[in-house]
């Protein structure tokens, strides 16, 4: 999953996972209920409750309908394609508000968690015994907002096109890596037509679609607005993204593209089928690329034409004190790790890893960095953020996570006779950020006894230099977003080899390469899906005490802010945005 | 206007009563004196061009010797000393400063508080991006001088075809956008010079003076081809023109010393102009961001206004101290150039 704007100190990639696991609905031992708003412990299992029963419609005790609810934020909408949305903006806002599909989250209040129900579909699919084919069942009088009926042909279609990688660059690549013909099948715009797309069957109310691979995840991705339904006529790619057509509760009205977007009600929507979306507002706006500074005055002063306002842009630092004394902000995490990748081929010896890790001045780069410590940043320790299913819980440092320790940092180097040992890693000198940050990191490093070397670009090029194995730098950083709560999301994509020598680095910012781990990942995906989950947990705890290939600098939380109107902005921690099948305005 | 050639001192029929209203009762010496030195009997009598001028003084010294109040002070504006406060020891999780202002009152070991994110000092940060206004300012004017001067006499005195190409290229640079050309060197700096912090320092400080005589030169080459077209056709031109002086002693004996006056002035106001560019174009994020500057925290300040507002008026304060007194002193020394001036 994609942050909504590309930011230097996360700049997370799309996650998609090789084969997976977990997601099962055994809902273990959540944790502590209550207690904190923020749960940094289990993160609300982030969506891995499921309740495949559930039935419409939803509603909210004491909600009243009416009102337009004003969005800001400062990063723009990237494509509104739901083919095409990926990131954490568009994806949330299509699923959401506009665009129903299969299955969808709903927010359990109680707990603070995310908890997978049916959508469009009458349960969370059915499987068949080796998870290669699940078969879903639609509902009944189902409609588009121009009141054409939804036909399963239009779901038949949305998969198809969730193929075509070369007419969407941007949107998820899960059908590929899963469905079958994946690899063959171009999509249809690429391609021709539906000609040679086998993956998807319709048959009445009946969708049967059909994995090249395991794939128990399904209803997970079956949640993204790429598989929801999209009518074949109406769905060319260069005016669709301008206008999807609504099945939920609101439709597009006006939208400028990166600038601007209301969104009205959709007549048609059926709430009787929806469990889990309510409409209580008659309008959301949403006003894009505002500045933050604006924004957080806004929602500071809450003046009487904006209390019906909220964002979904972290606040900033400095504004956090005054805005979490007034009450009106929504805290909560999201399945993100930030992390400091040594490249495994340059720095080979595991105790410069090391002492890179005990060195590295984690409370200074918080504040230097502008996040705000336990809110936005959490102290992290293993490669797999909680909440995700199988994480074992360990400590691969000798002092707490998030804790420098100077003198072992120095002992260490020593040990490894590389005192003085060359650090060189990428900050962007137009990034107040990151350019605060790089000055505590040198100073700390070069405490340690390292030699720091700090190398200048700039927050256009950042992404290209990370990405090219040849860039003269030895330690990157990076972030990683789960799609869905299994550790297959987290190991292939980062910790498995890469051609690098071809100049394909994928997410392994690392480089990290080493059979026996390959091997490990490989015999995972091969194992029942049961044992799975659990043997991610070991397999992080192997790879961090024998290799310690990242230093895991912080885990991912958000805190939004809304005005004293807005209720029922909560966060959803599957993906870090507000929840807004709750959302109403209170006109008392 | 003085006429006079420099060494030569004639007191010009213009200048004359002037003068002598002035100087008549004070003074029996009724010999011819430069213009020069009249200017400076007049500044010196010039009580604010007297303040601002001591202000600037202070200034000066405080900029020339940050390093060394920053140690007797023991602040600091990097960490590269191990006493200076590391952010987590000096800034709580939000940010704001736990020890002296904004919520606790004024501490005498910060005594302008402590910048949020970095934790420097914001004395020792004030002093030494004063030092680095000052440096940019001196060395464009210095240059800007230079290249306006020079091609400004050469425009007015060339006649022909090389005044037109010249005046033709001033109007070109004229008509450039000044911020545009600083957004779109600033990313290019970065990317030629991007080998390590410390080149780019030194690469963002020359670019910054770079960006400033590009844009900077126009107005004094005008102002000087203007007066050279007017002083060309003076007898003592044309004086020397006929008994075969060379052009370059024409150019740089005969009209350069007459050019004094407008270039001081000149000199004098664009001081403080470039005083106000860099610290603009730092708060734009295309300046400096490897060396302490005054815009930048201006706009680092912005932000935290509502609860740490000393964070913002110092930094304003100073700019604003130090722009007035150059104005001031340049408006007085333009007065005591001006012979039209009475007080």
């Amino acid at each position: 999953m994609r942050l909504k704007k590309p930011i230097i100190a996360v700049a997370a990639v799309s996650a998609f996972a090789l084969a997976a696991c977990g997601g099962s609905s055994d809902g273990d031992s959540a944790g502590d209920e209550g207690g904190s708003s923020v749960d940094v412990n289990t993160s609300g299992d982030t969506g891995r409750d499921q309740d495949p029963t559930r039935e419409g419609p939803a509603s909210i005790d004491g909600a009243t309908e009416g009102g337009t609810v004003t969005v800001l934020s400062a990063s723009g909408l990237n494509t509104m394609d739901p083919t095409e949305a990926y990131y954490q903006n568009t994806t949330s806002i299509l699923t959401g508000l506009v665009t129903r599909t299969l299955t969808q989250y709903a927010y359990d209040e109680e707990n603070n968690k995310m908890v997978l129900v049916p959508d469009m579909a009458t349960d969370l699919g059915t499987p068949n015994d080796d998870f290669t084919e699940w078969t879903f069942t639609l509902k009944d009088g189902l409609t588009y907002e121009d009141g054409t009926p939804v036909e399963a042909e239009d779901f038949v279609w949305s998969a198809a096109r969730s193929m075509d990688r070369e007419a969407f660059p941007e949107g998820p690549g899960f059908s590929n890596e899963y469905f079958e013909g994946g690899d063959t099948y171009k999509g249809p715009y690429t391609g021709n037509g539906l000609k040679g797309f086998t993956a998807v069957t319709a048959d009445g109310n009946t969708l049967t679609y059909k994995m090249k691979t395991p794939f128990p995840d399904m209803p997970y991705w079956a949640s993204f607005a790429a598989l929801g339904p999209i009518p074949q006529d109406a769905s060319d790619p260069e005016e669709y993204r301008l206008h999807p057509l609504a099945t939920g509760p609101y439709m597009f009205d006006d939208y400028v593209p990166e600038k601007s977007l209301r969104l009205v009600r959709n007549p048609e929507w059926n709430a009787d089928s929806d469990p889990a979306r309510t409409a209580y507002p008659d309008e959301y706006v949403f006003d894009l690329q505002t500045e933050s500074t604006q924004i957080d005055q806004i929602l500071k002063e809450d003046a009487s034409g904006d209390q019906a306002t909220l964002t979904y842009d972290d606040i900033l630092a400095e504004d956090y004190r005054d805005l979490s004394s007034t009450g009106r902000m929504s805290e909560g995490t999201f399945p993100l790790t930030s992390f400091w990748a040594p490249d495994y081929r340059k720095i080979t010896d595991i105790k410069i890893r090391q002492a890179i890790a005990y060195a590295y001045p984690y409370a200074d780069a918080n504040r230097a960095g502008g996040y705000i410590e336990d809110v936005t940043s959490v102290p992290a320790s293993t490669l797999m953020p909680p909440g995700t299913a199988g994480r074992k819980e360990f400590n691969p440092l000798e002092v707490d996570p998030g804790t420098t320790d100077v003198e072992k940092a120095k002992a260490l180097l020593e040990e490894a006779d590389a005192v003085g040992y060359e650090i060189k890693w990428l900050y962007a000198t137009d990034d107040d950020n990151s350019v605060a940050a790089k000055d505590v990191v040198e100073q700390a490093l070069t405490d340690a006894g390292f030699t720091a070397t700090p190398v200048p670009t700039t927050i256009a090029d950042f992404s290209t230099l990370r990405s090219d194995p040849d860039t003269d730098i030895n330690v990157r950083s990076g972030g990683w977003i789960a799609d869905w709560p299994s550790g297959a999301s987290w190991f292939p994509p980062l910790l498995k080899t890469t051609d690098v020598d071809a100049g394909v680095v994928g997410a392994n910012y690392s480089m990290f390469s080493e059979q026996s781990v390959d091997d490990q990942i490989q015999t995972i995906l091969a194992s029942p899906i049961e044992e799975q989950a659990e043997m991610w947990g070991e397999l992080d705890e192997t790879i961090a005490t024998e290799y310690y290939p990242l230093i895991m600098l912080r885990y991912g939380g958000v805190a939004q802010a809304h005005g004293s109107a807005v209720e029922g902005h909560f966060i959803d921690n599957t993906i870090g945005m507000p929840t807004w099948k709750n959302i109403w305005v209170n006109q008392g | 206007m003085a006429l006079s050639t420099g060494t030569d001192e004639i007191v010009s029929g213009a200048e004359g009563p002037d003068e002598k209203s002035e100087e008549a009762p004070s003074s029996k010496n009724l010999a011819g004196r430069s213009p020069t030195q009249i200017a400076l009997e007049r500044l010196r009598k010039d009580k604010v061009a007297l303040v601002c001028s001591a202000i600037l003084l202070v200034l000066v010294l405080l900029a020339v010797f940050a390093p060394l109040i920053c140690d007797w002070l023991n602040i600091y504006v990097d960490y590269s000393n191990p006493d200076a406060p590391r952010p987590s020891e000096v800034l709580g999780p939000d940010n704001y400063p736990i020890i002296g202002p904004p919520d606790h009152g004024f501490i005498w070991s910060h005594p302008l508080g402590i910048e949020p994110r970095t934790g420097y000092d914001n004395l020792a940060y004030i002093l030494y991006g004063l030092r680095t206004s000052l440096m940019v300012a001196v060395l464009a004017t210095a240059f800007s001088t230079v290249v306006g001067v020079t091609l400004g006499l050469i425009a007015g005195y060339a006649r022909g075809w090389v005044d037109s190409a010249l005046s033709f290229f001033i109007d070109f640079f004229l008509s450039f956008p000044f911020i545009l050309g600083a957004l779109a060197l600033a990313p290019i700096i970065t990317q030629r010079f991007g080998g390590s912090s410390d080149s780019l320092a030194r690469a963002q400080l020359l670019s910054i003076v770079g960006v400033l005589v590009f844009f900077g030169w126009m107005g004094l080459a005008r102002l000087i081809r203007g007066q050279v077209l007017s002083l060309r056709e003076r007898e003592f031109v044309q004086a020397a023109q006929v008994i075969g002086v060379p052009t370059r002693q024409v150019l740089f004996k005969e009209l350069l010393p007459n050019l004094v006056a407008p270039i001081v002035v000149a000199v004098s106001l664009s001081l403080p102009g470039y005083v106000a560019a860099e610290a603009g174009l730092s708060y734009l994020g295309i300046g400096l961001t490897e060396s302490p500057s005054l815009g930048r925290m201006v706009n680092n300040a912005t932000n935290y206004f509502e609860n740490y507002p000393l964070y913002l008026w110092s930094p304003v304060i100073v700019i604003m101290i130090m722009v007035i007194a150059l104005n001031l002193v340049g408006d007085s020394i333009r007065d005591a150039f001006d012979p039209k001036t009475r007080r």
